[in-house]
């Protein structure tokens, strides 16, 4: 799963200036941190929808997404 | 006795305008057929026209359903039937979109969509009684949008999006030309800028104008009576008068990249042309200016049927190619030699293509300009220098001019133009009123430059902004516009205008001078291929000249290649991750192309045109020493200028003889060092100078929290060295390799998550004393810098340019010295007294501080916006200390940086012609193949003549012959650039 998030997921987020790193998965729970411009996106959890399916579709592992924000301080307002 | 703040609840009657303006937008379209039969199917660019798909077909898109993913590119088709009450009337395709949507109709590309408009006109486009329209398009959805200061974008943001259906439309004119009406008119009422009396004039005429409308008949009954309203009862009073001369210049900055790729680019640029041909085709007296010839290259590729058309409206004086470089790059880190080249093949895109000498360079976002840069435009065509950054960024002082004359380095001057606001804008009265206003040369500049139009990725002018124009002539508030190109603006303002302002100096931009140091590694590899490219041009050169194929295409994709990736978010270093490994990746193409031309000779070449006496590194599997990880051995080359022959180390005395170590001091022929553990020097006396250097820290490596806020990636704050960081010694100073003419003194410090590893060389034969620096760097928000408190006084600081070198005051008596704690400058930097100094030269460093007796080298930097990656992993540089007698052109430091920087390799080539006194900058054949060209830079701020065995031809920097000679005379920091016949 790790392998996956930084090789196939990642470079997409980081083509949109986002960032995303691996942090843990215990049984179906995956958490990731997102950094850079998904750090403040509005609409963030469309994104981790389709990344759950995207993880279904190509591991063909049901996850749920703890999506944890780490939000520059300039942005931490 | 308490206060009672009285807060009005009920609706004021500018909200009442507000609402019915609302309502009166609903009504724009007459008619609207949602399209049902849209297919879409996803895709992720991978190259500048190749997609890697994700599903094997098309799939279904309705309205409510999400698209877009990160990343992410998705085609979009489908074809339907012209209901037949549509039939005959002029038909437009609604489409509200986050993304930037290219769009076909039956074939042909009829416009682009994106977060700044949602309709296309379809109707001239289409075949006449069209039945069936086939619609493909292809978007690229942006998670950042193009233009942050556009609030309706900024709601839109987001990598998946939710489809809001698309739709063939008619369009109720009659509603349209009333909602321009009131947009316009409202933001004047809306703006402090324009007359409070006639503000509060529009407040109760707009309402009476819309009290005229029924709207809550669909048909919006006294739609026509409001209009003539606002025709007969606002536009005709000219109680009001507003005063100003603003000129309207339409473009569209255009990030080759930033927060999207170089490959992105080609189709942001597609459809940035193809919406104002579109405005064009609709709006006759519309003209619009275009830059960096690279993005007409591409389109003419991969778009041919829609550059035809953009060639037409060049024909027809309503497109302009504007900025005769190649891109808008970087103008403090490229090289002289760089800088020639964006302009060399910038214009020869636009003659070759248009017939056209581009007469001005347009560089609206960069980061300050260099002062060799003048010289350079003067003799590549251009007169004209067009940048907004100073007025509207400057955070410390207000740039005192706007339109005015530059003058060079060398005295060299151009005609400048440093618009007052800046440049995008979208043509609202409000924005026109405020350029007016923070012009500062009414009196002596003539009209004043107000740029309108989107940008960031391009996207450009709107129907809108073209519609505003047309009604500025009406409102006697405004002040006088007129809708020009840029080239009749720049020619009518500043050519010949007695009455400008000059500035002698070069345009410091008070902002981003964290660009001089982020992202290290790209600007090593850039420095790298400037010298490397220099190298294999003049090799290739004087090959061809004993008669063998020179390899013009390959030395021609190579300078491009590196030219595209000093774009002004590229190199600067503000940009995504992906931009950063789109750069590295062509920098190794590159390398791998030069070393193929450099190829293998049997001896070394000095492509200097000076004798190489400094002591040099040179690769060797079987040498005593290491460099850069690799084995070699040092030693003085003294090859003659511009010839080649052996090298062997050499063998005299033993290293026991020349450098003795005590303790914490270390003895050479040179120094008396005395060293601390962490590889600072806490005292440098000088054996052959009798005096000591060292003042302070020195050599001192520092660390300091870097946190500029929002523009992490460009800023340094003032403020930086409040919260030093320290690091602590993991491995104190320690001789780690002694062989006859090299000494290495090794230390470890750490800090945070990072270590940093310095390799200290004293040599038998040099007085420099040499820096390597390992790092392995996984710092948040931190920047290292290498200090050096030196025993000197004086009061400025000289730093190289690439092509003359600048003073630099180091005391602080004003706010333009205070502003100017950090600075570019290119190989070295010296302190001196008027009898001795000290020099730092560099082989990738661009940042640097001056502080009285201080210079601060910056080293590293670890930003997380853009690129929350930047900087991260493993850094190789090094820097050289040389103290030195007399002052920097008296210590040759030109030479010895050059020496420095330009690695010896092997070639079986030499030059009976040496231009002495002059610098070497490029050898190479013309670009038509016909002739030799020789650029010489005279690098020391001194006069002469030039002395040939026969005459040559003088050329322009875009290879023009203008003259002939033998005998050329030069003035300092003259760019010469002579054409030898080939035969």
């Amino acid at each position: 799963m790790e392998e996956y998030i930084a090789s196939v997921i990642r470079p997409k987020i980081q083509g949109d200036g986002g960032e995303v790193c691996f942090a843990s998965l215990c049984d179906d729970d995956l958490t990731l941190v997102f950094q850079g411009e998904c750090s403040k996106c509005l609409i963030l959890d469309r994104c981790v929808h389709w990344m759950e399916q995207e993880i279904e579709k190509d591991l063909g592992k049901r996850v749920t997404i703890n999506a944890v924000r780490k939000k520059p301080f300039f942005w931490d307002a | 006795m308490a206060h009672i703040k009285v807060t009005r609840r009920s609706m004021r009657p500018e909200e009442w305008t507000a609402l019915r303006f609302g309502w009166l937008k609903r009504h724009i379209y007459a008619k609207k057929y949602e399209i049902k039969t849209l297919q879409i199917r996803d895709a992720r660019q991978v190259s500048e026209m190749e997609y890697a798909y994700y599903t094997e077909d098309y799939r279904p898109l309705r309205k409510g359903d999400m698209y877009f993913t990160p990343d992410g590119t998705a085609f979009i088709r489908g074809e339907i039937a012209v209901p037949a009450d549509f039939c005959g009337e002029e038909l437009w395709l609604s489409l509200k979109t986050a993304a930037e949507i290219i769009v076909k109709v039956n074939g042909k590309y009829v416009g682009g969509v994106d977060p700044n408009r949602d309709r296309i006109l379809l109707s001239p486009y289409l075949e006449p009684n069209c039945e069936t329209l086939y619609f493909e398009m292809q978007g690229y959805n942006r998670s950042k949008p193009d233009d942050e200061r556009n609030p309706e974008s900024l709601s839109v943001r987001g990598c998946r999006q939710i489809f809001e259906g698309a739709y063939l439309a008619t369009v109720n004119h009659d509603v349209l030309d009333l909602v321009y009406d009131l947009e316009l008119l409202l933001d004047i009422a809306g703006s402090d800028l324009f007359n409070e009396d006639y503000r509060a004039f529009l407040n109760r005429e707009l309402n009476n104008a819309l009290n005229l409308i029924d709207f809550e008949e669909d048909t919006l009954p006294g739609l026509t009576d409001a209009k003539r309203y606002v025709e007969e009862v606002i536009y005709k009073n000219d109680d009001y008068k507003g005063n100003g001369d603003v000129a309207l210049i339409a473009h569209s900055h255009l990030d080759i990249a930033y927060y999207w790729r170089r490959i992105h680019a080609v189709q942001k640029n597609l459809r940035t042309v193809l919406i104002q041909l579109r405005l064009m085709d609709r709006y006759p007296d519309f003209k619009y200016t275009h830059t960096q010839a690279y993005t007409y290259e591409t389109l003419e590729k991969y778009y041919p049927e829609v550059f035809a058309e953009l060639k037409e409206k060049i024909a027809a004086g309503q497109f302009e190619p504007v900025g005769a470089m190649y891109v808008e790059p970087d103008c403090n880190i490229p090289a002289a030699e760089s800088l020639i080249r964006q302009c060399l093949y910038g214009q020869r895109y636009f003659r070759e293509k248009f017939g056209k000498t581009v007469q001005n360079c347009w560089l609206p976002d960069v980061f300050g300009n260099s002062w060799i840069l003048p010289q350079i435009l003067k003799k590549s065509g251009v007169e004209y220098f067009v940048s907004n950054k100073m007025s509207t960024w400057n955070d410390t002082n207000r740039f005192p001019h706007n339109n005015f004359i530059w003058k060079g380095i060398d005295g060299s001057e151009v005609y400048a133009c440093v618009p007052p606001t800046h440049f995008i804008t979208w043509n609202t009265p409000s924005q026109i009123q405020e350029n007016w206003e923070a012009y500062q040369d009414k009196n002596t500049g003539g009209q004043t430059m107000s740029m309108f139009g989107y940008g960031d990725g391009g996207s450009g002018c709107t129907e809108e902004m073209i519609e505003f124009m047309h009604r500025f002539d009406k409102l006697s508030i405004m002040p006088k516009t007129e809708h020009t190109s840029a080239a009749a603006f720049l020619e009518k303002n500043l050519k010949d205008n007695p009455n400008l302002q000059k500035w002698d100096g070069e345009l410091y931009l008070e902002m981003h001078r964290g660009t001089f140091t982020t992202k290290a590694n790209i600007k090593q590899q850039n420095r790298k291929l400037e010298y490397k490219l220099r190298e294999a041009e003049i090799i290739a050169t004087l090959r061809a000249l004993s008669g063998k194929p020179y390899p013009q295409e390959t030395l021609r994709e190579c300078w491009k290649k590196l030219l595209i990736n000093q774009f002004h978010d590229i190199l600067p270093g503000s940009h995504i991750t992906p931009v950063y490994r789109d750069a590295m990746a062509d920098y190794e193409a590159v390398d791998k192309m030069l070393d193929e031309i450099i190829g293998n000779g049997t001896q070394y070449f000095n492509s200097l045109n000076f004798p190489r006496t400094g002591l040099t590194f040179v690769e060797n599997e079987n040498g005593d020493s290491t460099r850069y990880g690799k084995t070699g051995f040092w030693c003085i080359p003294n090859l003659p200028a511009l010839q080649n022959g052996e090298l062997k180390p050499q063998n005299s005395g033993t290293a026991g003889e020349w450098c003795f170590t005590d303790g914490d001091t270390v003895e050479t022929p040179y120094y008396k060092i005395r060293f601390a553990p962490d590889g600072s020097i806490l005292s440098l006396y000088d054996k052959t100078l009798s005096r000591e250097w060292a003042n302070g820290d020195f050599n001192k490596l520092k660390f300091y929290e870097d946190k500029p806020g929002v523009y992490d990636a460009w800023d340094i704050l003032p403020n930086y060295k409040d919260k030093p960081v320290l690091p602590t010694v993991s491995d104190p100073l320690h001789l780690t390799e002694k062989n006859n003419e090299v000494a290495v003194f090794a230390c470890t410090v750490k800090v945070g998550q990072s270590s940093w590893t310095r390799y200290i060389r004293l040599f038998r034969q040099s007085r420099g004393i040499e820096v390597e620096n390992s790092v392995d760097w996984h710092e948040k928000h931190r920047l290292a810098k290498a200090e050096f408190s030196c025993n000197v006084l004086t009061r400025e600081a000289v730093c190289d340019l690439g092509a003359g070198f600048i003073k630099r005051e180091t005391h602080k008596n004003t706010t333009w010295q205070q502003a100017r704690f950090e600075v570019c400058h290119h190989k070295w930097c010296d302190l001196a007294e008027t009898d001795g100094g000290v020099a730092l030269i560099n082989d990738c460093k661009y940042g640097v501080g001056f502080d009285e007796n201080t210079m601060s080298l910056s080293l590293l930097r670890a930003t997380i916006r853009p690129d929350p990656t930047s900087d991260m992993g493993e850094h190789r540089f090094c820097y050289m200390i040389l103290p030195h007698a007399g002052d920097a052109v008296s210590a040759k430091l030109n030479q010895i940086a050059l020496e420095y920087n330009v690695p010896i390799v092997k070639a079986d080539v030499s030059c009976q012609n040496t231009f002495d006194g002059l610098f070497l900058q490029a050898m190479k054949l013309s670009e038509d193949g016909k002739t030799v060209v020789v650029r010489l830079t005279e690098c020391d701020g001194h006069r002469g003549t030039l002395h040939l065995p026969k005459k040559v031809k003088l050329l322009n920097m875009l290879e023009d012959v203008v003259g002939e000679s033998a005998e050329i005379p030069y003035q300092p920091f003259e760019i010469l650039t002579l054409g030898i016949d080939l035969n």
